[in-house]
C-alpha cells in the first residue's frame, strides 16, 4: 500500500515538475514550487509512516529498520542509507526552492526557475528510474528483502523482521540532527549556482548576482558549518576513535564545499567594492554546488573506501553524468559571458582589503584544492601503478596545516581594513598594547605546553586575533551596534581564534595508554586515579550492552561495548568522557578477555574549547539577521 | 616608544623558548603514526582500537627497542603490507607535494596580474 501510494507520488512529482519546467505563468509557477514542497513532504512522512508501523513489505524498511530499533533511529533511518537520503535530500531541495522564489527569485523571465527545476527533476528521476526507498519488496532473503520493484501494484512478500539499521548509525541520537544539518548546508549551496547561472546566462551584469549570491550562501554556509562539527562531535562520541577528525575521504569532501563557500563569502565583498574577480566569483559561485555533487559521487559510488561509504548503489554512473551536463550548462554560461569579464578592473591596493580577500581567496582555494587531490589521487595511483596508497593525516596536516596557519595570522589584520594599502606602521602603534599581551600569554602557554614553532605560531596568531577581536567588540556590545556583514565576519573570526587554540592543543598534547585490568583495579593516568567498578550487562531488544563503571573523584562514567543482535558486525565501542575544560579523558574499552578489560586511556587536550570556538563562529548569524531587520 | 622594546623583548623570548626544552616525541609515537591499521578504515595504529592494530604496535615496540633502523622498520612493512600501510607517502611519492605547489604558484601569478603595476 505505502509502496503504491510512494510510487504513484513520485511520478506525480515527476509530473509537476515537468509541467513547472515549461511554465511561464507567475501565479502557475508559485503554485507548482508550493505544490512540489507538498509532495515530497508528503513522501518524507509516508516513509516515516512505513518505518514506524514496520511496513517491511518495502525493500528500504526490510534492510534498513527492525521492529527493534528504537524510535529516535527509526525517524533516522530515513537517511541511513542512501535511498532514503535521496528522499531527505529532494525535500530539502523542494524546501530552497520556495526560499529561492520568496527571496531571490529574478524578475523579469523565467531561466532561474528552469534551471532549478531541471537540477530537481534530475535527482528526483533518480528515485523514479533507478532506486527508490518506496521500491516494494518481491523477493524476501534470509532477513530482510532480496530484490525488489519499482513498479506500483505488485504483489508484495514481506518478511516479518527486517536487518536493522547499520549499528554504526543506531549509537548516538546526533544520528537524528547530524545528516540533516549538513544537508541543509549541502543543498543550500544550489542557491548560488542558480542564481550566478541564471544572471548570467541572460547577460544580467550589474553586479546584483553577487550580492545576492554571496547573501545566499550565507546561511547554508552556516548550516555546513554546524553540520560537520557536529559530525566531528558525533565521531568523537561513539567510534571511538579518540578522534574528531581523520582525513577521511568523505570528511575531505564535506571540507572542500565548506573551504569554498568561505571563499566565496570574502571573494564576493571584493567584487562589491571594488568590481574586480568578476570571473573568479562566477567560477566560485558555481563550483560550490558542483564540489557538492562531486563529493556525494565520491562517498556513494563506492570508488573510495570509508567509514561514511555505508551504502553504495548505481548512483556513480548517475551523478557523474549529472555532475557533467552541470558543469558543462556552467562553462557553457560562463563562456557566453568573456566580455563582461574582462571589464573586471585591475586591484589598487595589494594591502588594502580586497587584496586581503585575494590573499585569503588563494589560502583556501588552494586547500581545497590540496584535499581534492590527496582525496581523488590514490584512485588514480591505484589504476595505473596497480599498487594502493594512502593518502593520509601526515599528508595533510603537513600541506594544511601552514596553509591555515597563515589565514590565521591574516585575520588579526581583518579588525581594519579599507580600500586603501594598510599603513603597518600605524596599525602596530593602535594594536601595541593588544600585541604585548597576547604576547606574554603566549609566552606562558607555549612554557607550559612546551610548543614547537608552528604550536608557538598559532597561539601568538589565535591569541591576538582574539584579544585585539574582543577589544573591538566590547564598545560596540554596548552600544548595540553589531550588525551586518562585517560583524557577523568579525564573531565568526573570534570563534576561529578560540577554536585554534584548542586545536593545536589537541594535536601538539594529547596522549594515550593503554591498561589491562580488572574488577577494583586502580589506574593511575595523567596525575589522577580512576577506580573500575563492576563490569554489568544490559540486554536490550535490538542490542546487549556491557558497561564498565569507572569512576574518579566521585565522578562515575561508563565505558561500554554495543553488542548489536542483528549484525555481524563488531562491537562498537563507546568511550567514558571525563570532561574538563583544559582536557577530556577518554576511556574505551579495547577488548574483553574472560575478566579482564584492556582498556586505553587518552588524554584528549582542548576538545571542549574547540566546541566552544566553533558554537561561536555560529553565532556570527546574529549580526546578518539583525541587519536583514532593517 | 617604551612600549617598542617590550615587545621586542617579549618576542625574542618566546623565539627563543623552545631552546629550553627538547623534543620528547618518541620514535615509537612517530612510527605508530605513520603506520595505517590494515583492517580498520582510515585510522594509524596510534589512534586505532582494533586488536590488529594492538599486534602491530607490540612488533614495532619490539622493533623499535631493537634500534631497527628506520628504513629497516618501512621496509618490515612495506614488504608485507604494500605501500598503502604507509600514511606519509609524500616522503616517496614526491608528486603529491609537488602538483599542488605549482598549481597554488599558478594561482598566485594569476591574481598577482590583477594588480595594477
Amino acid at each position: 500500500m505505502i509502496s503504491t501510494i510512494g510510487l504513484i507520488l513520485s511520478w506525480i512529482c515527476l509530473l509537476n515538475l515537468l509541467i513547472l519546467f515549461f511554465s511561464n505563468n507567475k501565479f502557475r509557477i508559485n503554485l507548482m514550487v508550493r505544490f512540489n514542497l507538498l509532495i515530497n513532504f508528503l513522501l518524507f512522512c509516508l516513509l516515516e509512516i512505513g518505518l514506524f508501523i514496520n511496513d517491511f513489505s518495502l525493500n528500504y524498511i526490510a534492510n534498513y529498520s527492525a521492529t527493534t530499533t528504537p524510535p529516535v533511529y527509526k525517524f533516522a533511518s530515513l537517511w541511513g542509507s542512501l535511498d532514503g537520503s535521496i528522499l531527505l535530500w529532494n525535500l530539502i531541495l523542494a524546501c530552497y526552492f520556495l526560499v529561492y522564489l520568496r527571496y531571490y527569485k529574478k524578475s523579469g523571465e523565467n531561466i532561474d526557475i528552469k534551471i532549478f527545476t531541471s537540477i530537481i527533476i534530475f535527482f528526483t528521476s533518480y528515485t523514479i528510474f533507478s532506486s527508490s526507498p518506496f521500491s516494494g519488496c518481491i523477493e524476501l532473503s534470509s532477513i530482510g528483502c532480496e530484490s525488489s520493484s519499482l513498479l506500483p501494484f505488485q504483489d508484495l512478500v514481506s518478511s516479518s523482521q527486517g536487518r536493522g539499521p547499520n549499528p554504526l548509525l543506531q549509537n548516538h541520537p546526533l544520528m537524528a540532527i547530524h545528516p540533516p544539518i549538513l544537508y541543509l548546508g549541502y543543498i543550500g549551496l544550489v542557491l548560488p549556482f542558480v542564481i550566478t547561472t541564471s544572471y548570467l546566462f541572460q547577460k544580467d551584469t550589474d553586479s546584483r548576482w553577487v550580492q545576492l549570491a554571496a547573501d545566499s550562501t550565507f546561511y547554508p554556509w552556516l548550516f555546513l558549518t554546524a553540520g560537520i562539527a557536529l559530525g566531528a562531535a558525533w565521531s568523537y562520541e561513539v567510534l571511538g576513535w579518540g578522534g574528531y577528525w581523520a582525513w577521511d575521504p568523505v570528511e575531505n569532501v564535506s571540507f572542500i564545499p565548506w573551504l569554498l563557500a568561505t571563499a566565496f563569502l570574502h571573494s564576493s565583498k571584493a567584487q562589491l567594492n571594488e568590481s574586480t574577480l568578476l570571473n573568479w566569483n562566477y567560477v566560485l559561485g558555481g563550483l560550490m554546488f558542483l564540489s557538492t555533487i562531486f563529493g556525494t559521487f565520491i562517498t556513494r559510488s563506492g570508488v573510495l573506501i570509508s567509514v561514511h561509504a555505508f551504502s553504495n548503489g548505481n548512483i556513480g554512473v548517475f551523478l557523474l553524468s549529472g555532475l557533467a551536463i552541470f558543469t558543462l550548462f556552467f562553462v557553457y554560461t560562463g563562456s557566453k559571458n568573456i566580455e563582461y569579464f574582462s571589464t573586471s578592473k585591475k586591484l589598487g591596493n595589494l594591502f588594502g582589503k580586497s587584496g586581503f580577500f585575494i590573499a585569503n581567496n588563494i589560502l583556501l582555494f588552494v586547500s581545497a584544492l590540496i584535499i581534492f587531490i590527496g582525496t581523488v589521487y590514490p584512485i588514480f595511483y591505484e589504476n595505473f601503478y596497480n599498487r594502493q596508497l594512502t593518502i593520509g593525516r601526515s599528508f595533510f596536516d603537513i600541506l594544511i596545516g601552514p596553509l591555515l596557519l597563515i589565514l590565521l595570522l591574516m585575520m588579526i589584520f581583518s579588525i581594519r581594513l579599507s580600500k586603501k594599502n594598510i599603513n603597518f606602521n600605524e596599525w602596530f602603534q593602535q594594536n601595541l598594547l593588544s600585541l604585548n599581551i597576547s604576547l606574554i600569554i603566549s609566552i606562558i602557554i607555549t612554557y607550559t605546553y612546551r610548543f614547537e614553532y608552528l604550536g608557538i605560531l598559532t597561539v601568538f596568531g589565535a591569541m591576538s586575533l582574539l584579544i585585539a577581536g574582543v577589544k573591538n567588540l566590547i564598545p560596540k556590545i554596548k552600544q548595540k551596534r553589531i550588525k551586518g556583514s562585517y560583524w557577523a565576519g568579525q564573531l565568526a573570526h573570534i570563534g576561529i581564534a578560540v577554536f585554534s587554540l584548542g586545536l593545536i592543543l589537541n594535536v601538539t598534547q594529547s596522549y594515550s595508554s593503554e591498561f589491562i585490568v580488572n574488577e577494583n583495579s586502580i589506574v593511575e593516568f595523567g596525575g589522577k586515579t580512576y577506580t573500575i567498578d563492576k563490569a554489568y550487562e544490559v540486554s536490550r531488544e535490538e542490542k546487549d550492552i556491557i558497561n564498565l563503571p569507572i569512576s574518579s573523584n566521585r565522578n562515575i562514567k561508563n565505558a561500554s561495548l554495543n553488542i548489536f543482535k542483528n549484525s555481524s558486525q563488531q562491537a562498537i565501542s563507546s568511550p567514558a568522557i571525563f570532561r574538563t575544560v583544559e582536557y577530556d579523558t577518554y576511556v574505551t574499552i579495547k577488548f574483553i578477555d574472560s575478566n579482564n578489560f584492556k582498556l586505553i586511556f587518552r588524554k584528549n587536550y582542548g576538545i571542549l574549547i574547540m566546541w566552544i570556538g566553533l558554537a561561536l563562529s555560529t553565532t556570527s548569524f546574529i549580526p546578518k539577521v539583525k541587519q536583514n531587520e532593517k | 616608544m617604551k612600549n617598542r622594546y617590550i615587545f621586542v623583548s617579549l618576542i625574542l623570548t618566546l623565539v627563543l623558548l623552545p631552546f629550553l626544552y627538547e623534543n620528547d616525541e618518541s620514535r615509537f609515537e612517530t612510527w605508530s603514526k605513520n603506520l595505517l591499521c590494515p583492517v580498520c578504515q582510515g585510522e594509524t595504529i596510534f589512534d586505532s582500537p582494533s586488536e590488529y592494530a594492538d599486534d602491530m604496535r607490540f612488533v614495532l615496540k619490539e622493533q623499535i627497542n631493537n634500534n631497527l633502523s628506520d628504513q629497516e622498520i618501512y621496509d618490515y612493512w612495506v614488504s608485507r603490507f604494500g605501500e598503502r600501510i604507509i600514511t606519509n607517502p609524500q616522503n616517496k611519492n614526491i608528486e603529491i607535494i609537488i602538483i599542488p605547489l605549482l598549481i597554488s604558484v599558478i594561482f598566485i601569478i594569476f591574481f598577482v596580474r590583477k594588480v595594477k603595476k
